[in-house]
């Protein structure tokens, strides 16, 4: 087959919008490219629900989503290419993979409940991960450029082409009433692409935002955006009765840009 | 309408791929188990269920999501705690209900929220499992076990109860009175009209439908939703015991299983994950009327 008739068959993927060859899967996000576009009425798109034993490539890598309910991703470092995680999410991994610890400006994150350290696997070998819920893992291919918040302790792993920081949610309302922590785990892309991986707790939606349309969410749902979402938190007041005053708190998200939310949180309580 | 769907009765031409009433998908067959509970068919992702002028979409299979689209004056109302996102012309306002200091006891909400379209509105629970949506025709009621309420429609008024459901025991001076099945009991009635009532179920839903005198034993914390009709009573069964295990279980009533026994006539659901309720295994001194068994 000549490259003009590839560029003909191939297949945009709806999730990651990158172009695949293969029919079946994206090879870049794992999607199935085979099933419908799951759109809902009022705009979600839904996560690809991965097949078991999808294989994705990366660098030099591969990655491969195995199990359902609580899913695995069984990483095959190639050598000299590095992922990095937060070491709680490790399931196993073999001998000969050496790990190293990432400087994150430690005791600030600690204090606040975030993980101390990063740790980084470095190829060859095999090392796998898991969060202990059951969900959908969300694979974000990253393009040069890119900036993607996510919620704290969201994010499952990253390839080393990605940058990683976390930023602080500002505004006392946020703090107090925002439900996602104080802060959001930050990955930017420069000139290289890379591979993000989440755990989204029950299903995962996305949708795109105008410039200026906002949506309201459960502070607990919001899952990942991009950086060019403005997250607030919006109080909302219930009508007067008898205890009239009461109000509840959502998060309020500004477009432009892409947001993700889930849809098994642990309920902010908070402010009511 | 040729089709009458098996799982809620709903009227429809057919043409659909799920039931307008209830979700369900209309082209599977219908699965009882050798024992009689029906499995209820999971509603399809996207499955898209009518209600008046506004309408619902499940969204998901793991953990699903009911994404109303309010036409304009229908409201629903909900436990604050099922929102997951909303539009902002959407109107939340408070709605009361009586008896705040008890349903506090019982670890019930105090007040419930009431959305008002036009607008999109959706909800989800925080566990995995099934959205059940039950059709209510003008006059029909339901009593629903805590904690398993989503959200209704207007139309349909909410109450709740105490069930006849307890026991109580002692040890020492001590004692201490058990509800297997929670303190309160949820009941909706479509008094205003035909409506619908939405539950979550963790784990898998099955519903059987019982003939009169007829009844099941259940897990007390396993049962979902039972029609007004079906009666309700606790049942104690003691495993046979034989030579010193005998005598050294006899004196604290060891090997008890405590059971909830349905009987009809009616319809009774079920759910495959529930709560294990501790039952202490001391000496029964009183109780609502109970049946018992002796293996």
């Amino acid at each position: 087959m000549t490259g003009a008739m590839d560029a003909y068959s191939r297949i945009v993927c709806q999730w990651c919008g990158n172009q695949s060859a293969n029919p079946a899967q994206c090879g870049f996000c794992g999607a199935p490219l085979d099933v419908k576009n799951m759109v809902t009425e009022s705009g979600w798109r839904e996560a690809p629900r991965l097949r078991d034993m999808t294989q994705i490539q990366f660098d030099q890598s591969t990655c491969q989503v195995e199990g359902e309910v609580v899913p695995v991703v069984e990483i095959a470092l190639a050598p000299g290419n590095e992922v990095y995680f937060e070491h709680h999410v490790m399931l196993w991994k073999q001998d000969a993979v050496p790990v190293r610890l990432m400087p994150t400006q430690g005791p600030k994150r600690s204090f606040f409940n975030l993980p101390h350290l990063i740790t980084a696997a470095t190829g060859p070998g095999r090392i796998a991960f898991s969060r202990d819920a059951s969900g959908e893992i969300v694979v974000l291919p990253l393009h040069p450029g890119m900036e993607l918040d996510v919620r704290e302790h969201a994010f499952l792993l990253a390839s080393s082409r990605i940058t990683y920081s976390y930023v602080r949610i500002k505004g006392l309302a946020n703090i107090l009433h925002g439900g996602n922590g104080m802060w959001l785990d930050r990955f930017v892309t420069t000139d290289a692409p890379g591979l993000l991986v989440l755990h989204g707790y029950g299903n995962v939606f996305e949708r795109t935002l105008a410039a200026g349309e906002s949506i309201q969410v459960e502070p607990g749902a919001m899952l990942f955006k991009d950086a060019s979402v403005t997250l607030e938190t919006e109080k909302i007041k219930l009508s007067s009765g008898l205890l009239g005053g009461t109000s509840m708190y959502l998060a309020k998200l500004t477009g432009p840009g892409r947001i993700g939310i889930q849809s098994m949180y642990h309920h902010h309580a908070g402010g009511e | 309408m040729s089709y009458v769907c098996p799982f809620c009765s709903t009227a429809s031409a057919g043409d659909a791929t799920s039931c307008p009433g209830c979700g369900a998908p209309v082209d599977i067959t219908r699965k009882p188990s050798a024992s009689g509970w029906i499995e209820l068919p999971r509603a399809a992702d996207m499955a898209r269920i009518q209600c008046g002028r506004s309408s619902l979409q499940i969204e998901g299979t793991l953990v699903p999501v009911a994404d109303f689209t309010l036409a304009e004056g229908d409201s629903v109302y909900f436990a604050h705690h099922e929102l997951l996102w909303k539009e902002s012309r959407v109107h939340l306002e408070r709605m009361g209900l009586r008896g705040a200091w008890k349903r506090m006891l019982a670890g019930l909400p105090v007040h419930m929220l009431t959305a008002t379209g036009p607008g999109r509105i959706a909800f989800s629970r925080d566990a995995p499992g099934e959205l059940l949506a039950i059709p209510l025709q003008h006059g029909a009621a339901v009593e629903v076990r805590e904690h398993v309420f989503m959200l209704a429609t207007s139309s349909v008024t909410y109450d709740y109860f105490s069930p006849p459901i307890w026991y109580r025991t002692r040890e020492g001076d001590e004692t201490e009175t058990h509800f297997p099945l929670g303190y309160l009991m949820d009941r909706f009635t479509a008094t205003g009209g035909p409506g619908m009532l939405m539950v979550h179920a963790h784990g898998n839903a099955f519903v059987r439908n019982l003939a009169p005198g007829e009844s099941v034993l259940i897990k007390a914390a396993a049962l979902l939703y039972k029609d007004v009709s079906v009666g309700m009573n606790l049942h104690f069964e003691y495993a046979q015991r034989k030579g010193f295990v005998s005598w050294l279980t006899s004196a604290w009533n060891l090997q008890r299983y405590l059971w909830l026994r349905l009987t009809g006539p009616g319809r009774v659901a079920m759910q495959s994950a529930y709560g294990h309720h501790h039952d202490p295994e001391r000496a029964v001194i009183d109780s609502t009327p109970a049946t018992e068994r002796y293996w």
